[in-house]
């Protein structure tokens, strides 16, 4: 109520300022509307007045992905303070051009948005990011429906979208933007990586039973799992799609020990995953004895905060993909995680990483272009090549804005054999970016023009 | 200040008009911004037509999404297969949402209480469920049905910016405007009296039922009109316009407001989005917490939302009693 | 033949769950009159409170001990907040109930994180049951989760003994007769009014046992809540507000239907949805809904 009639008083000293300041009042109404004070050069938040630069991030901080979120933001956090003091990973990219004192001269800031897990809420943050903060750059997301739906968005208003955790085919498939960049993997790649390892491991007699999250992410994902496993000689039984968010997933689990499948493949990404994991485990599947095999769970995106959920007595053993791992030894990897650690005390997760790469792989292109204008930007993005993140020598692909690079195949640990609270998968093998490489063409979807209409 | 009241009470319409017509002048000086102004002139009148149902008749609904749903996906189908020119996409999104609610209100309203409640959310539930799965082939499933490349356009002027968000301050303003005009007529006092005594509403001879499903389905005509706007707006429609949560934002908005008076789930609209996009950035992760505890505040202490808050600061400012009721 | 003794059983074990929420649901609602929406967050926070007083100090400690805090947090509740609502119009009851599941919600994610907290189940629980060595008519190997299996019969035993309280003793004669006339009770002499805060504290007493059993199936998470209210809050309804067979026999029901649509997508998405908007058109007051109740 206090906060009601502190209203009502400004409301009445405006009234007043207002008549006296009608001049300076129409002034500001077409700021309000910036689309419209397009010259003819400006695109999106370009020209950037003053001597700061601002980046919108936009992370889940509620809903089923707000851990992810945290970390993301802390990344994001940490890039901003080495764009504009130097240090971590601006001593071991390279080719970079980053100076350590800003972008471009002028220093980094940044505003917060919360996506709320929501596409509709991660448009909305965006947009007051973008027409009231003036952000000359978006990035965040932790779902792929939600950072496709941020990209047709930073594309419609000539923003740069740097896309974080997003796995989905779409993102840089049929739903590719010129103005949107993903630097995470995807559901192809993972298809393409995990097959041949599976097969080594498992054997090529293999009959798979896929259940898939029932959302874009998911069909993609199986899609990808099964040609590339049946390519290794596999059969695939049944694909069940399961609902997202769903608590329980015992009647899917049902259909599975009916059926002759001694593979289970769970295309679930976070607590999905976490859950049809802990529970196909709990329904004896790692202990069952199909068709004279033990029974395997194959969980095709890994993660370490999936893992930390799950448990380690879970996840022992279970082979799965991941885009980066805090316990890589190369000197980009090293880089990061130390000065992670000495701001927050833990190592990141692979939403960090990529989110963190993302930000600096943004700031080198406008001081590549010596410019911010988005065009300029967009071109020196395309078919960079670069080396010192932590993932060897990665191209940003000019067709569909995707990078490619080695993709990592991890195991979950055994409790036995982790070190400590985060040590949770081990590396077992690295598919080289080559065979990962894909022909652009094969998902559809148009880029569009470099000057949004 | 008697004198500001005194001037609301003679031209609420008026003053609705100068209010939500200069904001472009005003809302940016407390950190708001046009895309906001548009979006909160949405809800409002999604909410306006909201309480037609709930503040008239006292049938809470737990399906609005339903007509919001349903008609900004008509309309995103419309700029996809047909054209980007807003008014014959507009006409049959309404027309689709109109004939969803007249199913589904003439199914739902035979009953009462939490029994209507439950039905429908449990269409709602339905209808969301299929757009993701079944229907994702049209609705673009869970990466919600883009249009790349598109601006709609009315006649050939093209909606957005400022152009937009007048045009959607006309839309709401005439929407305020005939909901007083419901709201002062014989039809709007029978709904009211179907919410005081329904039973002895029926004791007269009046067909209720034709009454009640009239208010349903003039509530969801505001409902389409919104989605229909909300594609309009930004072309992009997710699977969240037909989950519970958007029929569940609704129902706060309207608590917050104000049930029952028209101007109250407007400004319960406008608190909840510019408590989400303005005053949750210094909140940080806490917003929601924050906004819950708020809520549960208004339940508890102000049932009568915001507008009744209003009338005790009045009363206590003045001394006295405000005289009566608003019309 | 194990398929369908499979699909079954899976059935009852899905059912077990709902029905212990909806159980206290249905029981809050039929003697005190409220709809509490915050029914799912005292089971979110049964299950929290489960998983770490578990995780210090053993299953068996948080086995007895969660149904305690939780009576206690029940009546706490009731008297500070929910008896407020009792003459405040059902609208009014859920959205205040509403509110508190989205603070309970947010506050156990600022405590405890977004993610979920894995639940370790006791060792004399984990594990599978080789249902075929009992079950002659079952051909070959057929296992089952022990804790599922526990579940099932904890869930019935708690609607039996409700029943038995009800039924025999008496409070459960008070409570009864309260349900129909609270008035009249008061004007007897009987302190109505306690035996509803301790009614409130029974139904939060059925919300931690879900928790206790439920959390390690479901995992542990601040959105679970939600996530289970509206099942479970359609079960009710179904079953007929305030009519605990009603509630066993809804969250039987959705419990098959759910177990046997898992193959077809399309369907098993919309299900409970769909068995409730029918059973509601064509039975008004649900399954064995009284009348005049809610209307």
């Amino acid at each position: 109520m206090a906060k009601k009639s502190d209203i009502s008083k400004t409301i009445s000293r405006r009234s007043i300022l207002k008549a006296g300041a009608l001049g300076s009042v129409a002034m500001s109404a077409p700021m309000f509307y910036a689309k419209n004070a397009w010259a003819e050069s400006a695109i999106g938040n370009y020209p950037i007045e003053g001597d700061t630069v601002m980046l919108g991030f936009n992370v889940p901080q509620t809903g089923a992905y707000a851990d992810e979120g945290a970390d993301e933001l802390r990344a994001y956090k940490l890039a901003v303070t080495h764009l504009n003091n130097g240090g971590g990973m601006l001593d071991t990219f390279k080719p970079s051009k980053l100076t350590g004192s800003g972008i471009l001269g002028k220093k980094v800031d940044y505003v917060v948005g919360d996506t709320q897990t929501k596409a509709d809420a991660a448009r909305t943050s965006a947009r007051r990011m973008i027409e009231r903060d003036k952000i000359i750059m978006l990035t965040g997301g932790s779902s792929s429906g939600i950072a496709i739906a941020q990209q047709y968005l930073a594309s419609e208003m000539g923003i740069i979208f740097m896309a974080g955790l997003t796995h989905s085919n779409d993102t840089t498939g049929k739903d590719k933007r010129r103005y949107g960049f993903r630097h995470f993997f995807n559901a192809e790649m993972t298809g393409i990586a995990l097959s041949p390892i599976l097969a080594e491991t498992y054997g090529k007699e293999r009959r798979a039973f896929h259940l898939t999250a029932d959302y874009s992410w998911g069909h993609t994902q199986y899609d990808a799992m099964k040609r590339g496993t049946e390519a290794q000689g596999w059969t695939t039984v049944n694909n069940l799609m399961t609902p997202v968010g769903a608590p329980d997933f015992s009647q899917y689990l049902t259909e599975v020990l009916s059926s002759d499948a001694d593979i289970l493949v769970l295309n679930h990404y976070g607590k999905d995953m976490v859950n049809s994991l802990s529970q196909a485990v709990e329904f004896g599947m790692r202990e069952l004895q199909k068709n004279g095999k033990t029974m395997e769970i194959v969980v095709p995106l890994f993660s370490r905060l999936m893992a930390q959920g799950a448990g380690s007595s879970k996840i022992q053993g279970v082979l799965g993909t991941t885009n980066w791992n805090w316990s890589l030894q190369d000197e980009g990897s090293q880089a990061f995680v130390k000065a992670f650690e000495a701001e927050y005390g833990f190592p990141p997760s692979m939403a960090a990483h990529t989110c963190y790469c993302q930000t600096l792989l943004y700031a080198n292109a406008c001081e590549v272009a010596g410019t911010f204008y988005p065009p300029e930007v967009i071109k020196a993005l395309e078919g960079f090549e670069f080396d010192g993140m932590g993932n060897g020598k990665t191209l940003y692909r000019a067709e569909d804005h995707q990078c490619f690079k080695d993709i990592l195949v991890v195991k979950g640990k055994s409790p036995a054999d982790k070190t400590g609270e985060f040590d949770l998968l081990e590396l077992v093998g690295t598919t080289p970016r080559e065979t990962v490489t894909y022909d652009a063409s094969i998902f559809g979807g148009e880029l569009g023009p470099y000057e949004p209409a | 200040m008697e004198y500001v009241v005194s001037i609301l009470k003679k031209f609420p319409l008026t003053v609705f008009a100068l209010v939500i017509l200069t904001m472009p002048f005003w809302f940016p000086w407390i950190g708001g911004y046009g895309g906001l102004a548009t979006k909160i002139m949405i809800w409002a009148l999604f909410a306006l037509g909201f309480d037609i149902l709930l503040g008239f008749t006292g049938y809470l609904s737990f399906g609005h999404a339903i007509f919001f749903g349903v008609s900004a996906y008509a309309t995103g189908l419309m700029f996809k297969h047909f054209s980007d020119e807003i008014i014959p996409a507009m006409i049959v999104a309404v027309i689709v949402g109109t004939l969803a609610s007249v199913i589904i209100g003439y199914l739902t309203l035979k009953k009462s209480g939490i029994y209507f409640s439950i039905l429908t959310l449990a269409f709602g539930e339905m209808l969301h469920s299929s757009a993701l799965s079944t229907f994702g082939g049209f609705t673009g499933g869970e990466n919600g049905l883009t249009l790349p490349d598109m601006i709609p356009s009315m006649l050939g002027i093209e909606m957005r910016g400022e152009v937009m968000f007048y045009m959607t301050a006309a839309v709401l303003i005439l929407g305020y405007y005939i909901a007083r005009r419901i709201s002062d007529s014989p039809f709007g006092l029978i709904l009211k009296a179907i919410k005081s005594n329904q039973e002895r509403l029926e004791y007269t001879g009046i067909d209720v039922q034709k009454y009640k499903l009239g208010a349903f389905v003039i509530s969801a005509i505001y409902a389409s009109v919104a989605g229909s706007l909300m594609v309009v707006y930004e072309p992009y429609v997710g699977t969240e316009y037909l989950r519970w949560s958007t029929s569940g934002n609704l129902v706060l908005m309207s608590v917050m407001g104000g049930v029952g008076t028209l101007i109250g789930p407007i400004i319960g609209a406008a608190f909840m989005l510019y408590f989400e996009n303005v005053l949750s950035v210094p909140l940080g992760e806490e917003w929601l917490l924050v906004l819950g505890l708020i809520f549960m505040a208004i339940v508890i202490f102000l049932p009568g939302g915001f507008t009744d808050g209003f009338k005790l600061i009045y009363k206590k400012l003045i001394g006295k009693k405000p005289d009566g009721e608003e019309k | 033949m194990n398929y369908l003794f499979l699909q079954v059983l899976t059935g009852l074990q899905i059912s077990a769950l709902y029905m212990l929420i909806a159980l206290g649901l249905t029981l809050i609602f039929g003697t005190l009159g409220v709809v509490n929406f915050a029914h799912g967050a005292l089971f979110m926070l049964g299950a929290y409170f489960a998983v770490v007083i578990s995780d210090a100090f053993g299953f068996s400690v948080a086995l007895v001990s969660v149904p305690i805090l939780l009576f206690i947090v029940g009546i706490i509740l009731e008297r500070g907040l929910i008896r407020f609502f009792y003459e405040r119009s059902h609208t009014d009851q859920i959205l205040v109930t509403f509110g508190l599941a989205i603070v309970i919600g947010e506050v156990l994610k600022t405590i405890y994180g977004a993610n979920n907290l894995p639940f370790a189940k006791p060792s004399w629980g984990s594990g599978i049951v080789k249902l075929h060595e009992y079950l002659p008519f079952l051909e070959g190997f057929v296992a089952y989760p022990k804790w599922r299996l526990i579940l099932v019969v904890v869930s019935f035993s708690t609607v039996a003994a409700l029943f038995l309280l009800l039924q025999f003793t008496r409070f459960g004669l008070i409570v009864r007769a309260g349900m129909r006339d609270s008035q009249m009770l008061a004007f007897l002499g009987v302190n109505i009014t306690r035996r509803f805060t301790i009614v409130f504290g029974i139904g939060a007493v059925i919300a931690a046992i879900a928790g206790l059993f439920g959390g390690p199936i479901t995992q542990v998470e601040p959105e679970l809540g939600m996530k289970l209210l509206i099942p479970s809050f359609l079960v009710v309804v179904v079953g007929g507000m305030g009519s605990l067979p009603g509630a066993v026999l809804a969250s039987l029901l959705f419990g098959m239907a759910l177990s046997f649509t898992a193959k077809y997508a399309e369907i098993q998405q919309i299900i409970i949805y769909l068995l409730a908007v029918v059973i509601l058109l064509v039975r008004p007051r649900g399954l064995m809904g009284k009348k005049g109740l809610m209307e």
